[in-house]
């Protein structure tokens, strides 16, 4: 199984005044394709800073981030933005749906900035796949929560990225709404041979990852 | 531009008060320099038609034609590399000889004493065929005047002149007022009540002087480049410089007041943009979306404010001195568009501010 991305011998440190905080300690990560993998923590554990670090938001103190082999954090900040925008799709806590886009345009937007046509079989596929396909017409403010959160998949996955980062896509959401969102990534994450994500607190969704990670005070543990 | 358009498409009514308002200060900046530009030519209009480029006064008069009086000889002393013209100034008060008492009639207006052959006469100076016979600008006839119409000259001896009014000027207004052209005679009998006075109050070039030719010691004449005499014309500059001034503060109030909604929307859509950010989408790509937004509202303001200019134009000219100047709108409205752009430009700084860390709440 080829590494999508990983992480190597990664730690982060920040200053507080005078004292350091170490809150990533030395941290070695990898998930490959087809994996959906699960970071679980307390808040304030570092999940945060490893899922940022990890998507270049955040450059590490020391060790470096490699996506599909080639190095990614040592990067400048405009070519981090450049290889985030073709490489890695967000889901986020938030929706990160526009307001004023409908959702086929929602998922164009990728073509319309990197000026590449995608094949319109493919948008309905996707579209299909995440059950949204009667509700391209739509805006962001007319959907469920649930719907917003499978269009925002749709919107992740639409530009064929190799890796998903998912920040509590589950948040919003009641247990059913959870669990059937949480099916339909595992599934898109096999079925496209992605390195999905996860950033979660909710336990319950641990039986759908593949490998699943503790985050405790900047401790990083594989429990699965 | 594709961001800018949508969101504008789906907060309508957001973007519509915005945009009255730009179409509203707007309104008041085209409507204004309308104004004042025909306040204006409406003080010069008459000197502008000569197309000359010199004036000679008395040296004693001070720069005011009102108080300058030349001599025949001084005339022809004056060498000139172009064309010299005698000009007989004088304001004077008329009224319409049939006037009935009740009603009014009494104008002031400005006698233009001209050679008929001089290029400072009005082509309809040929209308004129009767030795009292004068033309008049148009804008005397709102007064009542007409073709025909005989009107009384209080002169300064205190006999009245009759004068026949043979023709209409267009643009012939000095001091906002119209100007009466006559030939020099009929200047001098109201100004001195005799044609034997070989008197005139200026003389107008077109090309330069060559020599004034003044006598001795003593300085007669004074030559004066057009620009210079219609500068220090009473209340001339005042008013160009009060009209400039408003103009241009509510321009840069425009701007001030489109940049700051700019600024509001946009820290509106932080956490938008952080996210966009997040994904990868580059800060040219959303400063592009600001600076186009910012752009398509005051263009639309600015061209319903300038429709509005029109329509207003329509309804007001004659009422109050409104003159189109396309230069004029042309130079405001690029002057709209460079300030609201600089309004735009602190709504980027913003965006290229924005922490995508921060905006999606890491």
């Amino acid at each position: 199984m080829k590494n999508l991305i990983e992480m190597i011998n990664v730690t982060k440190d920040f200053l507080n005044g005078e004292d350091v905080i170490h809150a990533l300690k030395q941290t070695n990560f990898s998930a490959g394709e087809g994996e959906l993998v699960a970071i679980i923590g307390p808040s304030g554990s570092g999940k945060s800073t490893f899922l940022t670090i990890l998507g270049g938001l955040q450059r590490p103190t020391t060790g470096q981030v490699l996506i599909e082999g080639k190095p990614f954090s040592q990067l400048s900040d405009k070519q981090k933005s450049k290889v985030r925008f073709s490489k890695i799709g967000f889901i986020l806590q938030q929706s990160n749906l526009i307001p004023f886009l409908n959702v086929k345009e929602q998922l164009l937007l990728h073509d319309r900035i990197s000026k590449k046509k995608q094949d319109k079989a493919w948008l309905d596929d996707l579209l299909t796949s995440v059950d949204v396909k009667r509700l391209e017409k739509k805006y962001p403010n007319e959907l469920s929560g649930g719907e917003r959160q499978r269009v925002a998949i749709a919107k992740a996955l639409y530009h064929n990225p190799a890796v998903v980062f998912a920040d509590e896509p589950t948040a919003s959401l009641d247990t059913k709404r959870a669990f059937a969102v949480i099916e339909l990534l595992r599934s898109e994450t096999k079925r496209q041979k992605k390195a999905t994500i996860m950033v979660t607190h909710d336990e319950r969704l641990i039986d759908y990852c593949d490998k699943v990670y503790v985050i405790v005070d900047g401790v990083m543990t594989q429990k699965k | 531009m594709y961001l800018a358009w949508k969101e504008l498409y789906r907060n309508k009514g957001k973007f519509a008060l915005i945009i009255v308002l730009v179409t509203l200060i707007s309104y008041l900046v085209y409507f204004l320099t309308s104004l004042a530009y025909g306040l204006a030519s409406s003080y010069t209009n008459a000197i502008n038609q000569w197309g000359a480029n010199n004036i000679v006064l008395n040296y004693e008069a001070n720069n005011n034609v009102m108080m300058s009086y030349l001599s025949d000889d001084e005339y022809d002393r004056l060498e000139v590399d172009g064309e010299k013209a005698k000009l007989g100034f004088l304001p004077v008060i008329i009224n319409l000889k049939d006037a009935s008492e009740d009603i009014d009639t009494r104008q002031a207006v400005y006698v233009f004493g001209v050679d008929n052959d001089s290029f400072i006469a009005p082509e309809e100076i040929s209308l004129i065929t009767e030795a009292n016979g004068v033309v008049i600008d148009e804008s005397i006839k709102e007064a009542g005047y007409e073709l025909g119409d005989t009107i009384e000259i209080a002169t300064r001896s205190g006999d009245k002149e009759e004068w026949l009014i043979q023709g209409f000027t267009k643009t012939t207004t000095y001091q906002t007022a119209p100007v009466i052209h006559t030939s020099i005679d009929n200047f001098r009998l109201a100004a001195f009540g005799t044609t034997a006075a070989p008197v005139v109050s200026a003389v107008v070039i077109k090309g330069q002087v060559t020599d004034l030719n003044n006598t001795g010691a003593e300085i007669v004449m004074v030559n004066y480049s057009i620009n210079d005499f219609i500068n220090t014309l009473p209340g001339y500059t005042a008013q160009v410089l009060t009209f400039g001034l408003m103009i241009g503060f509510l321009i840069m109030i425009v701007a001030f007041v489109l940049g700051i909604f700019i600024y509001v929307l946009t820290v509106q859509k932080i956490n938008m943009f952080g996210v966009m950010k997040a994904q990868g989408i580059s800060n040219p790509f959303i400063a592009n979306s600001v600076i186009w937004q910012t752009l398509i509202l005051v263009t639309f303001g600015m061209l319903l404010g300038l429709a509005l200019t029109l329509i207003s134009g329509l309804f007001l000219a004659g009422v109050v001195p409104f003159a189109i100047n396309v230069l004029f709108y042309v130079g405001i409205s690029a002057g709209f568009i460079i300030f609201a752009i600089i309004g735009g430009l602190f709504s980027v700084r913003t965006v290229t501010r924005i922490d995508p860390l921060k905006a999606i709440g890491a």
